[in-house]
């Protein structure tokens, strides 16, 4: 038997359909016998493949909100019952101001246009182009200061530092926007500041998370 | 015999304050027993995690705990650890202060996060996700991983990372990248300045991002990457002869530049509304 | 911050896990979705070799499965259920763009990309010994036809009928795809290494 005629029965061979004159040649053929272990490793390796990638926080973020929306999820978060109840959140209302701050966000991307900025924003922000019936209006800038006066009111109540440090914060993040969004309407095909936006927006959904412990996955 | 007294009253206040702190601060330590590639999680609510890798098949917790206002709620899910610093009643930032020092396997992901309080991570080569508020990040060593950064203030260091998917936003922390590469480095920052001091790797996306923070850039002259950059109202300003490219871009002397070094094998994007832009010569 | 979280997670089993989240609890969820992330991640990952697509791929199997998760009755393993839904989603969407999830019938096939070594001729042996790293750029590498085979097989265990079942292709071509996709990662496992023993 020579190598070629090895080479051709091998993937029958390699399913345990095996002879006398295969083991023969495999005993006598270094290069064969090599090639058979070196297909067996790396079968064997490639199961060490699976589930190897964690996949970024922000798959859950944005499965977690369409549930929400899609009305899957039924309930509010459970609080953990080691906790005891003085520590209930009393912010619980931002859960649904976050997620709406990031969807809002999603429908002016999505109504802006093209596929590649839908794509881009669904990759920056969890975000479903799906959820174009509610309205762009939940992210004007009266409903943002809006939240912000009750974010801030909340995290006063841990302490005054905290609420100062967040209206800070808070305030670079909506000088981000707006300029950002200036830069947006200015000239639609600014690439760099559809892409500000975006990253103005992860900001502050970032910040409102913060606010709310709950950002990690 | 008055002022020995006193003496001895100041003895024994010293001794007895001391007895108090002792008794109110008590080290913990913790074991568990993971299989390959686990996942560990530290919620701490003030204080720092600092994370080191170890061979055995085993995730060792060592944690400080400051006084009886916080307990460690503790658990293991097959392959996964958590571990969370849960306040008592009448906890504050410094009674409900933890430190966790924790040696992980090495292929471990870590999950952690503190509100205030230093988190580090070092050595691994699985993924590492980090959030606080007012937060030193340091992580190094990192290869064929996610590093994911999110916080709200304080620096951000990152050293030696390879392989890396790294996406960091942070609003007014300054952020330091030395070494870091991988075929997708991305960094969001609001007023804190961003430093980057490495060749760019082969093949890869980089994109660096402000308000109003300064961003440098300093690379090497064998550096292989496609560059543009911008600033909408700051100033731009490039050390190196790069090669025009074909490009929509419209390159405006002092506040945008484009174009390539070598085999343009990276790609590099700078932008900025009104921090300042540098591209430097290593 | 007060607000603790509690470790996810935490004592429920996958059987509860899923008779919780039919009741919309979204503890439920999570744990169902940590439970297998990775998992499913990864499939998709293998399967692109693109990380948002793969993580927009993830979410809509997820998705899809949580819709119907009202409709599951424990008689099949939930993770079989799961891995399935995400390879349809996997190929429904590289059908979409045009790829090749079929590959090519072996009649005729002219290999003009890597013409025929002669066993041994010039790369080293890899010993018997692959590492997961190099394997893993090599099968993001390979060409989409041949890595869906592999990917399926190899990595996520499915057999030869369940494959042809799921890709719509013959039992034998995808034994004979399958076969040339680990010859093609063994080429380019061998080349690897050997530019890598080149260098100092």
């Amino acid at each position: 038997m020579t190598c070629a005629e090895f080479q051709q029965v091998l993937p029958e061979m390699l399913e345990g359909d095996r002879n006398t004159e295969h083991a023969a040649h495999l005993a006598s053929c270094s290069a064969c016998s090599d090639l058979i272990s070196d297909l067996k490793a790396i079968s064997e390796a490639a199961r060490q493949l699976r589930a190897l990638d964690e996949p970024s926080p922000r798959v859950w973020n944005s499965l977690e909100i369409e549930l929400r929306r899609e009305g899957l999820i039924r309930q509010p978060q459970r609080e953990p019952a080691l906790v005891p109840s003085r520590a209930r959140r009393p912010w619980a209302w931002m859960v649904p101001v976050a997620a709406v701050l990031l969807v809002g966000f999603g429908i002016i991307v999505y109504q802006r246009g093209s596929d590649q900025q839908a794509e881009m924003a669904k990759n920056q922000a969890p975000v479903a182009p799906a959820v174009a019936v509610l309205p762009a209006s939940n992210v004007s800038p009266s409903h943002r200061s809006d939240d912000d006066r009750q974010l801030l009111e909340a995290v006063g109540t841990r302490s005054p530092e905290t609420r100062a440090q967040y209206a800070v914060d808070l305030n670079h993040v909506n000088a981000y926007i707006q300029d950002a969004e200036q830069s947006a309407q200015s000239d639609p095909n600014d690439e760099d500041a559809q892409q500000s936006l975006l990253n103005a927006y992860d900001q502050r959904a970032m910040l409102y998370q913060m606010a709310l412990d709950r950002s990690l996955p | 015999m008055q002022r020995l007294n006193g003496g001895a009253k100041l003895v024994s206040a010293v001794v007895l304050s001391g007895a108090v702190l002792l008794a109110a601060e008590t080290r913990k330590e913790f074991h568990f027993t993971v299989g390959a590639r686990p996942t560990v999680s530290v919620t701490n609510q003030y204080g720092s995690v600092s994370v080191k890798p170890a061979t055995a098949n085993q995730v060792t917790v060592t944690a400080i705990l400051r006084s009886d206002k916080v307990e460690i709620d503790k658990g293991q899910s097959g392959n996964r650890v958590d571990l969370l610093s849960h306040l008592l009643d009448g906890a504050n930032a410094e009674n409900g202060r933890v430190d966790y020092e924790l040696a992980v396997p090495s292929d471990a992901s870590v999950i952690l996060s503190s509100t205030s309080g230093p988190l580090r991570a070092e050595g691994l080569h699985g993924d590492v996700t980090l959030e606080g508020a007012n937060t030193n990040v340091d992580v190094r060593e990192i290869s064929d991983a996610h590093v994911h950064v999110k916080t709200l203030n304080g620096p951000i260091t990152l050293t030696n990372i390879r392989d890396g998917h790294v996406e960091i936003t942070s609003v007014s922390g300054n952020i330091t990248l030395h070494s870091v590469s991988g075929p997708h480095v991305q960094v969001n920052s609001n007023s804190g300045w961003i430093r980057y001091d490495g060749d760019f790797g082969y093949g890869g996306e980089y994109y660096l991002s402000s308000h109003t923070g300064d961003i440098d850039a300093t690379a090497p002259q064998d550096a292989s990457i496609d560059i543009t950059a911008r600033s909408v109202r700051g100033k731009v300003e490039n050390d190196f002869p790069l090669q025009p490219k074909h490009t929509p871009f419209v390159v405006k002397a002092g506040s945008a530049f484009a174009g390539t070094m070598n085999r343009a094998a990276s790609s590099v994007k700078l932008f900025s509304f009104s921090g300042k832009i540098h591209l430097k010569k290593r | 911050m007060t607000g603790a979280r509690k470790p996810q997670g935490d004592g429920l089993s996958e059987a509860e896990a899923i008779e919780r989240a039919k009741q919309g609890d979204a503890e439920a969820f999570e744990v169902l979705y940590n439970l297998h992330k990775r998992r499913v991640y990864s499939l998709c990952l293998r399967m692109t070799a693109n990380t948002a697509e793969a993580e927009d791929l993830s979410q809509e199997a997820f998705l899809q499965l949580f819709r119907k998760i009202g409709t599951f009755r424990g008689e099949s393993a939930f993770s079989t259920w799961l891995h399935r839904m995400a390879v349809n989603v996997v190929l429904m969407r590289l059908r979409k763009k045009g790829l090749s999830v079929v590959p090519l019938e072996e009649t005729m096939e002219t290999d003009e990309e890597s013409p025929k070594k002669e066993p041994g001729a010039q790369d080293p042996s890899l010993a018997g010994a692959v590492d997961r790293l190099e394997l893993q750029r090599a099968v993001e590498a390979l060409p989409p036809g041949y890595r869906t085979i592999f990917v399926l097989h190899d990595i996520e265990g499915f057999e030869h009928n369940e494959i042809a079942d799921m890709v719509g292709c013959s039992i034998g071509n995808s034994k004979s795809q399958l076969h040339k996709a680990r010859m093609k990662l063994r080429d380019s496992l061998r080349t690897s290494r050997a530019a890598k023993a080149e260098k100092p």
